[in-house]
């Protein structure tokens, strides 16, 4: 897709998400759920830039939230941070980590990198409930269960009045999906498509494979370690339940439904999943059987999901008007 | 201290044994058709439910006729999987990632699927045989013996079928060169297929095996899965020689970190190795590029 | 591709809108229970007290004449933000006037559901959610915990443990524990209170849920001998697993199994095999004989209805429905919320064993008419053979020394 395109879809879709408090404002329960439609759809879209761009299965980014929601909430409480400034060190050490986790991914190859940033999310568990993790305040077994609230210029963003939230993470996110845009647009998307399609060709032409992979780790690793902070701040309390199958799968599908690969695609795949999770929700186990089935049906009718779908169709009017 | 290491030793190997033939199947598919399946867990989890729901009918309680009846449900199953969902997606780009995203849909629906038909509860299987013999201090059950034996002669069977029958041979075309095994006239389509349902059946009859032991849970294919998937890699993908190796050599590694340093450091442990393997031998202990 | 886009909003929005219609003449109740992930099976069991409660309830006319109506709400692996989300699903967007929760988050749940005023029931047996409790008592009014915490549990299975008519061969105890909240609570002040007592404790084990190859562990404890073996992993699989390893070659220990033993496939699988082995059950109604003939024709009930035996926290459940039943008909308006609270926090609530009394802190603290029992394996079947606080042994019921010892 073009990028001018792109950019405009993300200003259609902004614009819409920015309304949608008019309708559901007085709502405490649906704002929730948009804030964290907004929330995974950050986590996604980095998700996307790395597996769908880049072409790295990396599957640690559940990890990498995680990481920066646990850093954000221990860094205020042990020094005094404001969480505002302390979400941006969470980010810092998410990125850390992912270029510690990046290293060895470098020279790995497809199921084997999957493998090996699925091990961070594997031993995460055990590393915050242990020895290590009680150490550094991460509380074990029971988690973190009072996390100072966001504050910024003395304001306080409280999870009891979701709106201020909403339209915060709204401006964060909209900053993140402005930096993975800029990032497809610059000359590390070319590269990173050169690198995708042929990676010997493209490093034969002095692109190096080594440092822009890495600072793809680094970059996606800082932004879903930001949002891991403002995910803990928004929700007060942190367990490594979130560590679980189901949120990981989450992600899976809002990508599948929005698209691998085709960028604002995530964000819109996240809304949609999550309503219909919601949605399901009441059906107990049907929920998950019909998740499943869906995913297996998607992947075989929309490979690219619905903003390839979108453009598929597009394509097909603007052949129509040519050949009229 | 020469019973206790004897002791670790011998869990050690009981483990690799099982190891070996879950990660067997996942090396195969890999190395053929460089598929990752992450239905795995789930296709082990239906071994064990198709078992239960035999035992449940009043003919069938012995587990050689389980055994039989449950071999060709799986091929068939595993084999119109391959063709219905991961075959159609072979030809699009990105293809590797969109079989990992059909196989996680999968597991997704089977597994919950396991869960409204049989119950949240785990099932349990009829010991395949009782009791153990001893040799002075040292004791070893009937039932780890059967799961060792059949393990071992399992994958034997399975090198002898890749060896030596045509089917076998042709799997082993395909995974060397698909492109000029094609050329020679091998259907590379139906072998895909094939190595699909032999590695469903080989997953599915592990799950037999050790539902006896480990019972048979709706979500209990995860564990196996992600085991497996170490142990592919860290033997390198694709080697099945590697897989064998590696299996024991996780399976020692995990007892001897649980008996000297606790249960909770086995996982991290086995990460550390793994990674440190793939630092060196990005290929894994032996497996090949491309 | 506006068009389609709006649509799609369209779609999303009605799909949110559709939950709206409202009944009347009826009393919402919420139950936030996980019905799906690794913790289906414990929700189910809450359901079945909590959905015999409610039915009862409305067979009998409904309550100030209107009919219970549960909602369910799936709260799925208890992630944060998952319990946050259904609180402000249930009190805040649906308006129940009570939920009724079984595991409800250990702490988190007491947060998210302190928000509101809707009286609120959990069974949580962790000291996290007193402590966050106590943070703020007025706020949190709306609170109750169904079962004492796993302090306390753990102090009465010591208790239990040190007065059995058995003479321990020597002062050695291994503690394997899951390393989960629950599992840390229990062990640490199991080890605790060992060491009071003069006891080693040779071994302190956390494993990890999914163990089921305990031959390392084993290793250790048959060179320990140890005169307890203390397991508290609140899963079928590998308790079963363990007790099996552990009978390949057996020492001569007291195998307690704490918590547990509550699985149902524990006995269920086992059956005779389990014989010997000593568990607990806090807010429990013990078997095979209940205390009392209203209790015993409880129990009779929920076997006809569900085809077994009731297990851990159905009873706790569904006590916790008609705890608050009560206060609402004493009070007389189900939206009332303040006085029902207060109702039941300071009269408590007459059940099938006798009084239910919550103390200062909103917790159901074992003893009286509702003690923890503690079980062993007989012939098959949990028989209660102690209750505590006080330790008195349970009608004729007699602990017997296991087969393994002899």
């Amino acid at each position: 897709m073009e990028h001018k395109r792109i950019a405009k879809l993300l200003a259609v879709i902004w614009s819409i998400v920015a309304v949608l408090p008019l309708f559901f404002g007085s709502t405490n329960f649906i704002m929730h759920i948009l804030i964290m439609c907004l929330i995974w759809s950050v986590v996604a879209s980095c998700w996307d830039l790395i597996m769908g761009f880049a072409g790295i299965f990396s599957f640690g980014q559940v990890a990498f939230f995680v990481i920066g929601a646990y850093a954000s909430a221990i860094i205020t409480a042990k020094f005094g941070i404001p969480p505002i400034f302390a979400v941006f060190l969470a980010g810092v050490i998410a990125a850390g980590i992912g270029i510690l986790v990046g290293l060895p991914c470098l020279k790995l190859k497809g199921a084997y990198i999957a493998l090996v940033t699925f091990a961070v999310h594997m031993i995460l568990e055990p590393v915050l409930k242990g020895g290590i993790g009680r150490a550094i305040g991460t509380g074990g077994s029971r988690g973190i269960l009072t996390i100072q609230p966001m504050n910024i210029f003395g304001y306080t963003f409280t999870s009891s009045e979701p709106v201020p939230y909403f339209y915060l993470m709204l401006f964060v996110a909209v900053i993140c999906s402005g930096i993975i845009l800029a990032v497809i647009k610059s000359h590390w998307g070319t590269a990173f498509l050169a690198l995708k399609d042929a990676e010997e060709f493209a490093s034969c032409l002095g692109v190096s494979a080594f440092k822009y992979k890495l600072m793809v780790f680094a970059l996606t690793s800082f932004l879903t370690g930001v949002i891991g902070g403002f995910y803990a701040h928004y929700v007060g309390m942190l367990s490594t339940r979130m560590l679980g199958i189901d949120l990981f799968v989450t992600l899976m599908v809002i990508l599948v439904i929005g698209g691998v690969g085709k960028f604002p695609g995530a964000i819109i795949g996240a809304f949609i999943t999550i309503a219909i999770n919601e949605m399901l929700s009441p059906l107990g186990s049907f929920r998950p059987i019909t998740l499943g089935a869906m995913v297996v049906i998607l992947v075989l009718l929309l490979p690219d999901g619905i903003v390839g779908m979108f453009e598929k169709i597009f394509l097909k009017k603007k052949k129509v008007r040519s050949l009229n | 201290m020469l019973i206790e290491i004897m002791d670790v030793i011998i869990s050690g190997l009981i483990n690799g044994s099982v190891y070996a033939l879950m990660a067997v199947g996942l090396t195969l598919i890999y190395g053929v058709s460089k598929a990752f399946n992450f239905a795995y867990g789930s296709f082990y989890s239906m071994g064990g439910y198709i078992a239960f729901l035999l035992f449940g009918v009043a003919y069938f309680k012995n587990y050689l006729v389980v055994f039989c009846l449950a071999a060709p449900v799986l091929l068939v199953f595993g084999f119109f999987i391959e063709k219905l969902l991961v075959a159609p997606l072979r030809k699009r780009d990105d293809w590797e990632i969109k079989v990992m995203m059909i196989t996680l849909g999968l597991a997704l629906f089977l597994d919950n699927s396991y869960q409204v038909v049989f119950g949240a509860r785990m099932k349990s299987l009829p010991s395949i045989l009782e009791g153990a013999f001893e040799v002075g201090d040292f004791i070893l059950s009937y039932q780890d013996v059967v799961i060792f034996v059949l393990s071992i002669g399992g994958i034997l069977l399975f090198r002898w079928f890749l060896n030596n029958t045509r089917t076998g041979m042709s799997v082993r075309a395909v995974a060397q060169n698909p492109a000029g095994a094609q050329i020679v006239g091998i259907p590379k389509e139906f072998v895909f297929a094939a190595t699909f349902a032999i590695s469903t059946v080989m997953v599915g009859m592990g799950g037999i095996l050790l539902a006896q032991k480990y019972f048979v849970t709706p979500g209990g294919g995860w564990n196996i899965l992600i085991k497996a998937w170490v142990i592919t890699a860290f033997g390198g993908m694709g080697s099945i020689k590697g897989g064998l190796y590696a299996a024991f050599i996780v399976g020692m590694l995990e007892a001897f970190v649980g008996w000297q340093f606790g249960m909770n450091w086995t996982l991290i442990a086995l990460f550390a190795v793994l990674l440190t393997t793939l630092a060196i031998r990005p290929q894994g202990l032996m497996g090949k590029w491309g | 591709m506006k068009k389609t886009l709006s649509l799609l909003l369209i779609l999303v929005l009605s799909l949110f809108m559709a939950q709206g219609a409202w009944a009347k003449g009826v009393i919402k109740v919420g139950v936030p229970l996980a019905m799906t992930g690794p913790y289906t099976d414990t929700g189910d069991n809450y359901w079945k007290g909590i959905k015999m409660a409610i039915d009862e309830i409305n067979e009998a006319g409904g309550l100030l004449g209107k009919k219970l109506e549960p909602v369910r709400f799936d709260t799925q692996e208890f992630a944060p933000e998952r319990v946050m989300q259904g609180a402000d699903y249930l009190c805040g967007k649906l308006k129940v006037d009570s939920v009724h929760a079984g595991w409800a988050g250990w702490g988190q749940d007491v947060r998210a559901y302190g928000k509101y005023t809707a009286s609120f029931f959990a069974d949580d047996g962790s000291q996290t959610a007193v402590d966050i409790y106590k943070q703020n008592k007025k706020q949190y009014n709306n609170i109750f915990q169904l079962t004492d915490t796993g302090i306390n549990q753990a102090k009465s299975m010591f208790n239990v443990l040190m007065a059995l008519p058995y003479e321990y061969p020597n002062k050695k105890v291994v503690i394997i524990t899951a390393d989960d909240a629950w599992g840390t609570e229990v062990g640490d002040t199991l080890e605790k209170n060992f060491k009071k007592k003069g006891w080693k404790v040779a071994m302190h084990e956390l494993v990890p849920y999914g163990t089921n190859q305990w031959g390392p562990l084993l290793t250790k404890i048959r060179k320990i001998k140890p005169a307890i073996i203390h397991v508290e992993i609140v899963s079928a699989q590998e308790v079963i697993t363990f007790f099996r390893q552990f009978m390949k070659k057996p020492t001569k220990s007291i195998l307690s199994y704490g918590y547990s033993l509550v699985p149902r496939e524990v006995v269920g699988t086992m059956g005779k095999e389990a014989d010997g082995i000593i568990g607990e059950v806090p807010t429990a109604m013990p078997t095979p004989e209940a205390p009392t003939p209203e209790a015993q024709a409880w129990l009779k009930k929920f076997n006809t209805i569900w085809h077994h035996l009731p297990q851990a926290g159905s009873w706790a459940a569904y006590s916790g429905v008609k705890a608050w039943a009560a206060a609402v008909k004493a009070v007389g308006d189900e939206k009332a919320h303040d006085k029902i609270n207060n109702y039941i926090a300071t009269k408590g609530y007459k059940g099938e064993t006798g009084w239910w009394k919550w103390d200062a802190d909103h917790v159901m603290r074992a003893g009286g008419d509702v003690p923890i029992a503690h079980y062993q394996v007989q012939n098959g079947e949990m028989v209660a053979i102690f209750t505590d606080p006080p330790t008195k042994p349970y009608k004729n019921y007699k602990f017997q020394v296991p087969r393994w010892i002899k």
